[in-house]
């Protein structure tokens, strides 16, 4: 909620108060004084769900507790699924007393391919839980946005209580306007507590999650900290991210720090299966197709040698047969590269396997040929007519060779001594 | 005001009244059958789709107009699609580019600066085909649709359109009944009609991929939907329509509308679809053909971000386990279908890697009893077209053999085995260098990826093979190198030790006389040899020679007699021979034989000169030496062809630089610095010979040692060198584009006179330092240990003597006072102890050797000494120059003391040690200038250039 409230307050929506990790003992103990009890919540970048159901919700009504809950959740860690999370610092948020805690989310759903509302008076809880007849899911008008009949007729669609239909058709649009002017691809309030106020109820943001589009710039316009960024990128999925143009994928994923096999993939099909049957050996899952030009694909060959090739026993290339993606400049790219990083490093004994297809095939292979042969590494290519999914066996084959005993094979062949 | 939401009203508002009946590109007369809008096919009431087949998707009648046509993918893709397709993109778009063209086989595209002046120009299209920007998609997609009535299709190719954008194209082109293709993919083929509009499915040869049959294919992916198609007619399917649906998270033509069309296409009898993780657009779907699913993307459970396709992020109900069990469902199979569980119904199978398909789609529609529609067009297996392994160290299994490729592939790829050597791309270049870099934080250079501290551990006659072959010799290789260095070396009654002589008597320096001599080494002095060389390359490459030391039994039936045969054939013959016999040739043939040494192109050489009852030539055992010494790097594509044919000349050069730097009075007719050239041939070492040029004997162990470190060291420090300019930039004004025409002793020319007293001359500084501290106190011998001599108490003497001059000279304003030579290189300032790894790695080779030097030890208490006494703030370094000075002072103080030599030959000593080093590296900088290099690379631009007054 810590950055939620600020972005809510964008848009004139009410939230919880919020103090942050650096709130000292009076400003804890005015929070109590105002609303009776603080909510201590550990602050996990990019919203990690289901923290009440993990015992990771303090609650205090003292400023002595809530400085206990401050200290067992600070550095907390938290596991969804295969995930862990690590907390940085807390939160102090006031308690809201509430009759009805409501679910919002806004994102784009493709069973209807529009932005949609999701919306229930259930909420506080994982919305999985709840039955399908407790949830509205209305697309609307992406032109005009969502608009307050629309949460009214959400709201009625599931015979939500009146009491809560007014304030929530005045207050949810502005929701609107932050996910559509920021470039946001979700959002999610999950609770919105309804609090009495004035004798109405007013609803209250007191949990915030929400995702942005990355292929939008308007979110930067929010200028938000890069440390905010829910992914943890590594230094080197950052290094290739800077290349992100609009010609050329530039898409990669660190799937094992510790693989040995780097692929460097071209299309989104080819990404899926070779990361998928090379398994843990990957280092990296891969997407360079989209016909990069010459110089984006030499800085992303450099940036990969440069964080994966001393690790690797087989560098491996791969592709389908291209439809456009011109294999001369892509080979001559990466192997320029290759070749300066032997001249900046020295060498280091890998293995080369290429798989490819596609304009210029045999001109781009016969340039990676001449490289390798002039830098001395042992190489196989295959054609576009040898199955992918063959090439990619052949390579975790050679990586198991190079495993036992075929890299100080290939290190004495390359004449490699002395570490250079 | 006219509603911006009627288009046709609005075309009116624009002007675009006059919609004529335009032709295509192949003169025929468009028209669109369903051009008029439509409120969209009743099986989906919810929203709009104007396709109701599949044969609807990609027609000949479909008009095409390209926006953004002179983009750069669009630039190369349009084209080929253009062909194809008979013709059927009639204008493109390219702000601020109207009245230009984009050319095709079928005659220019007309381009306009907006969709509106297409119109007014007369152009009638239905199709719209998106290459813009993905900032600019949207309202190029809007601005489209809006002043075209007439358009039904927009296929948007762009990757990354932004969702809030993705969501509007989507509202406004349902509000004006247009569908629309992608983004972020390849558009559709279809293989009947021989169309395919927005894209490059199938590459730059559609033909290849998209062949008719009865399966039709959508595809998340672009790549794979060709891909696919290829991988069917492995086993006998054809195609009718490849739809890549795109992958983002609008997919605006999705699955189900796909699936509508293919039930109302008769072509199609059975659909591929090959589906990434998240997003519901297949759930929902009833299929009334069979289908084959491939569904991809397990492992993306694991991302946390997008990669790959930005709607292939999934929650838990659409991920790839879910996917795969909605179409499980769908066909009543329980499991995946794989070549070893071949699990399928009649209603079709779900396979998860896309090597299943053909044999998954075999075995549904033999269920479906349903035969292929043609012959298996090549087969899934591993096809290695490639391959190098360096020697056999694979297991066999692994060990898969190249084969010969599919066409047209097999012949480009003859091409490339044919081709001998690399041809390295050609680049400017200035300031760079293929050949060596020098690591600007350690200031160790590499040549050709060597250590410069390896370089200096080798002979010098290995260093100069290296520097062109750019690996060094085995044995055998080395003696016959030594053979040839050492049987040009002597220079008796030649112009060129007349004009070195005379540069020397001119009071030029070492280099300039050097200079001089080697100019006279012109072209055509080793033209014979080198075209000597271009007629065994050819011969021998023909036939098929893969080791040259290698004797006839050895190398896999290598037939000499059939080189000889048709040597005798061909007239260029005489290159390699004579009638009168060859003094020369006779000297060398005997040097290998007293060497041991072999090569198949010597003993090519003696066959054919008995069957032709001829001499060998000089030149041709030359010829032979070089091609032997390449033959390996040229065959591992490491070397050009050009240095092959250049390196007769670059050994000439390498022989007369020895030549000449020696005094006139030491050659004679037989002999070189009082050695028979026969016995040099036959028995010396060129770096016993180098070392003969310039102290006048041969080394003992330990001198040889330290002589071949000396020249080791001062091999290259990289193309910034003003040596290394001088070089390059003579090739690069000579043209290396043609390369015939660069001369390399010129470029050895450049480099010499891009040396001087500043270069080699700062050893000589230090020389002469440490001559001024050891002349009077007794020195007998710098390399024992037991001298006598408190090296510290030296050191500290001078400190306090140098820091008095230092004070003085300040005092006295003089900031240009005299520097201790050979300490403090600027690189390494700023730590408390300086070492320089050059300097460090040399004599810890030395101390390995027990091999003293009191100089090199008394450089050591020198920089300690300035920090004691305050001359310095930290411990200098002791570098690499004065590592130069203190060995070769070491190999000249007993002839400088007894007075053999004078101070002035130590000079000439220090500055032509250099010049012997340096060849190597220039050799190495010339020829991959030459090979590498454009035409006047080397200029500065006369922006970076300054003026000053």
């Amino acid at each position: 909620m810590l950055w939620g409230s600020k972005l809510l307050n964008y848009v004139g929506f009410p939230t919880s108060e919020v103090l942050g990790p650096e709130a000292t003992s009076e400003q804890i103990k005015a929070l109590l004084d105002r609303y009776g009890q603080v909510l201590v919540k550990p602050n996990f970048k990019g919203g990690v769900g289901k923290k009440g159901k993990a015992g990771l919700i303090g609650f205090a009504s003292d400023v002595a507790t809530a400085m206990q809950e401050k200290e067992r959740l600070y550095f907390v860690e938290h596991h969804v699924g295969r995930n862990r999370t690590k907390a940085e610092g807390v939160t102090f948020e006031s308690a809201i007393p509430a009759k009805y805690e409501i679910y919002v989310s806004i994102s784009d759903d493709t069973r209807f391919r529009a932005p949609t509302l999701t919306i229930t008076h259930h909420g506080g809880v994982d919305i999985e839980e709840l039955s399908k007849d407790q949830i509205a899911t209305i697309p609307y008008d992406a032109l005009t946005g969502f608009k307050g009949f629309v949460v009214a007729n959400a709201l009625d669609s599931i015979n939500a209580p009146n009491e809560i239909i007014s304030p929530l058709v005045q207050n949810l649009p502005k929701l609107w306007d932050l996910f559509n002017n920021y470039g946001m691809s979700t959002l999610e309030l999950n609770p919105i507590r309804m609090m009495p106020k004035n004798g109405r109820l007013m609803p209250i943001a007191c949990d915030f999650k929400c995702a942005f589009d990355t292929d939008d710039p308007s979110w930067k316009r929010l200028e938000l900290p890069a440390s905010l960024d829910s992914s943890g990128y590594s230094d080197f999925e950052i290094e290739i991210n800077e290349l992100r143009t609009y010609q050329g994928q530039s898409d990669v994923f660190v799937t094992n720090e510790q693989g040995t096999v780097t692929a460097m993939t071209f299309g989104g099909g080819a990404n899926a299966l070779v990361t998928e049957l090379l398994g843990e050996a990957g280092t990296i899952s891969s997407d360079f197709g989209g016909n990069p030009p010459y110089e984006k694909m030499y800085e992303i060959s450099r940036i990969v040698y440069k964080h994966w090739l001393a690790q690797s026993n087989v560098l491996f290339i791969i592709g389908g047969k291209a439809n456009n993606t011109d294999i001369y400049t892509t080979m001559r790219a990466m192997g320029d590269a290759l070749r300066d990083y032997f001249n900046q490093h020295g060498p280091v004994p890998v293995y080369v396997v290429v798989g490819r297809g596609g304009p210029n095939l045999v001109r781009g292979m016969a340039y990676l040929k001449d490289i390798l042969d002039a830098l001395g590494i042992p190489f196989r290519m295959f054609g576009h007519d040898s199955s992918m999914s063959g090439v990619v066996n052949y390579v975790k084959a050679i990586d198991d060779w190079m495993q036992a005993d075929g890299r100080s094979i290939v290190t004495q062949k390359m004449g490699i001594k002395n570490g250079h | 005001m006219a509603d911006p939401l009627l288009p046709k009203k609005w075309a009116l508002k624009m002007g675009i009244k006059n919609l004529k009946s335009s032709m295509n590109m192949t003169g025929e007369n468009v028209s669109f059958p369903d051009a008029a809008r439509h409120a969209g096919i009743a099986a989906f009431p919810h929203y709009f789709v104007g396709i109701n087949s599949l044969a609807e998707l990609a027609t000949t009648s479909d008009r095409v107009c390209v926006l953004n046509i002179l983009g750069n993918e669009s630039k190369s893709v349009t084209p080929t699609s253009h062909v194809y397709s008979a013709g059927n993109v009639v204008c493109g778009t390219m702000p601020g580019r109207s009245g230009s063209v984009l050319k095709t086989e079928l005659g220019d595209i007309p381009v306009y600066n907006s969709v509106v002046e297409a119109l007014q120009a007369g152009h009638r299209f239905n199709v719209a085909v998106v290459y813009v920007p993905p900032a600019g998609v949207k309202d190029a997609v809007i601005e489209a649709v809006r002043v075209n009535p007439e358009l039904t299709k927009v296929i948007i190719l762009t990757e990354k359109v932004p969702l809030s954008d993705a969501r509007i194209i989507r509202h406004y082109c349902q509000q004006q009944q247009v569908d629309v293709f992608g983004g972020n993919c390849l558009g559709i083929a279809d293989a009947h009609h021989h169309v395919r509009i927005g894209g490059a499915l199938g590459g730059s040869h559609p033909e290849e991929s998209l062949i008719p049959g009865s399966i039709a294919i959508y595809s998340n992916s672009g790549n794979f939907t060709t891909t696919i198609a290829v991988y069917l007619s492995t086993a006998g399917w054809g195609t009718t329509v490849s739809l890549s649906s795109g992958k983002d998270v609008y997919i605006h033509f999705a699955a189900a509308e796909f699936s509508h069309a293919f039930h109302n296409d008769d072509r199609s009898k059975a659909a591929i679809m090959y589906i990434e993780p998240g997003g519901y657009y297949e759930q929902d779907l009833v299929f009334q053909k069979p289908v084959v699913a491939c569904i991809v993307g397990r492992w993306k459970d694991r991302l946390t971000k997008a990669c790959g396709h930005a709607g292939a992020i999934a929650g838990s109900g659409d991920n790839a386990a879910a996917k795969e069990q909605w179409f499980m469902q769908k066909f009543g199979v329980d499991r995946i279908f794989t070549a070893d569980h071949p699990v399928c119904s009649a209603r079709g199978a779900v396979v998860t890697n896309i090597a299943d398909i053909p044999l998954a789609m075999t075995a549904v529609m033999a269920l479906n009893n349903e035969a292929p529609d043609f012959e298996k067009k090549g087969d899934l297996s591993m096809k290695c077209w490639l391959a190098d392994d360096l020697g056999d160290i694979l297991p066999a299994e692994l060990n898969i053999q190249p084969v010969k490729a599919v066409a047209p592939y097999d012949e480009q790829i003859k091409l490339v085995n044919e081709q001998i050597g690399v041809i390295f791309p050609r680049q400017s270049m200035k300031d760079a260098s293929g050949a060596s870099m020098m690591d600007p934080v350690t200031q160790i250079t590499r040549l050709f990826g060597i250590s410069i501290l390896d370089v200096a551990t080798h002979t010098y006659e290995d260093n100069l093979v290296m520097s062109l072959v750019r690996e060094y010799p085995d044995e055998n290789s080395r003696a016959l190198a030594n053979v040839l260095l050492n049987a040009y070396v002597n220079l008796h009654n030649t112009p060129m030790l007349t004009a070195a002589f005379a540069a020397r008597q001119a009071g030029n320096s070492p280099n300039t006389a050097l200079c001089a001599a080697l100019s006279i080494i012109g072209p055509d002095m080793a033209a014979r040899a080198s075209r000597g060389t271009r007629l065994l390359l050819e011969l021998f490459h023909q036939h098929g020679l893969s080791d040259p030391a290698a004797d006839e039994s050895g190398d896999n039936g290598f037939d000499l007699h059939a080189v000889v045969k048709q040597a005798i054939m061909d007239k260029r013959r005489e290159l390699l021979l004579t009638d009168d016999g060859d003094e020369l040739a006779t000297i060398m043939l005997s040097g290998i034989v007293s060497r041991n040494a072999d090569t198949v192109f010597i003993r090519f050489l003696q066959l054919l000169a008995s069957e032709t009852r001829q001499y060998v030539a000089a030149d041709a055992v030359v010829a032979a030496i070089c091609c032997h010494l390449a033959w390996k790097p040229l065959l591992h594509k490491r070397l050009s062809v050009t240095t092959l044919y250049n390196m007769p000349w670059h050994f000439r050069i390498f022989s007369a630089a020895l030549g000449a730097s020696a005094r006139e009075d030491r050659h004679t007719d037989t002999a070189f610095g009082g050695i028979e050239i026969a016995t040099l041939v036959k028995e010396w070492s060129y770096t016993d010979t180098a070392y003969l040029a310039l102290l006048t004997k041969k080394p003992g162990v330990e001198d040889r040692f330290a002589f071949s470190i000396l020249l080791g060291l001062v091999a290259s420090n990289g193309p910034g060198t003003i040596s290394a300019q001088g070089a390059k930039g003579a090739v690069s004004a000579d043209g290396p584009e043609v390369p015939e025409r660069v001369q390399i002793n010129k470029a050895y020319a450049g480099f010499l006179s891009h040396t001087g007293y500043a270069h080699g001359g700062n050893g000589y500084e230090a020389m002469r330092f440490l001559i001024s501290r050891f002349r009077d106190i007794g020195l007998a011998d710098p390399g024992d240990p037991d001298h006598g001599i408190d090296l510290a108490e030296l050191a500290a003497d001078y400190a306090r003597e140098y820091k008095s001059y230092k004070t003085q000279a300040k005092a006295a304003g003089n900031l240009s006072y005299e520097k201790i030579p050979c300490i403090n290189h600027p690189v390494f300032k700023g730590k408390d102890v300086n070492y320089d790894p050059r300097e460090v790695y040399v004599h810890d080779l030395f101390r390995a050797r027990n091999s003293y030097n009191i100089f090199h030890e008394f450089y050591h208490e020198l920089v300690k000494a300035l920090a004691s006494y305050g001359v310095s703030p930290n411990v200098y370094c002791v570098n690499i120059d004065a590592v130069i000075a203190v060995i070769l002072l070491k190999m000249l103080w007993r002839p400088f003391v007894d007075r053999e030599i004078t101070e002035q030959f130590l000079e000439y000593g220090a500055f032509t040690t250099f010049v012997y080093g340096r060849l190597v590296g220039e050799a190495a900088e010339i020829e991959d200038h030459t090979t590498r290099g454009r035409n006047m690379d080397t200029r500065t631009p006369a922006s970076k250039c300054q003026a000053v007054s």
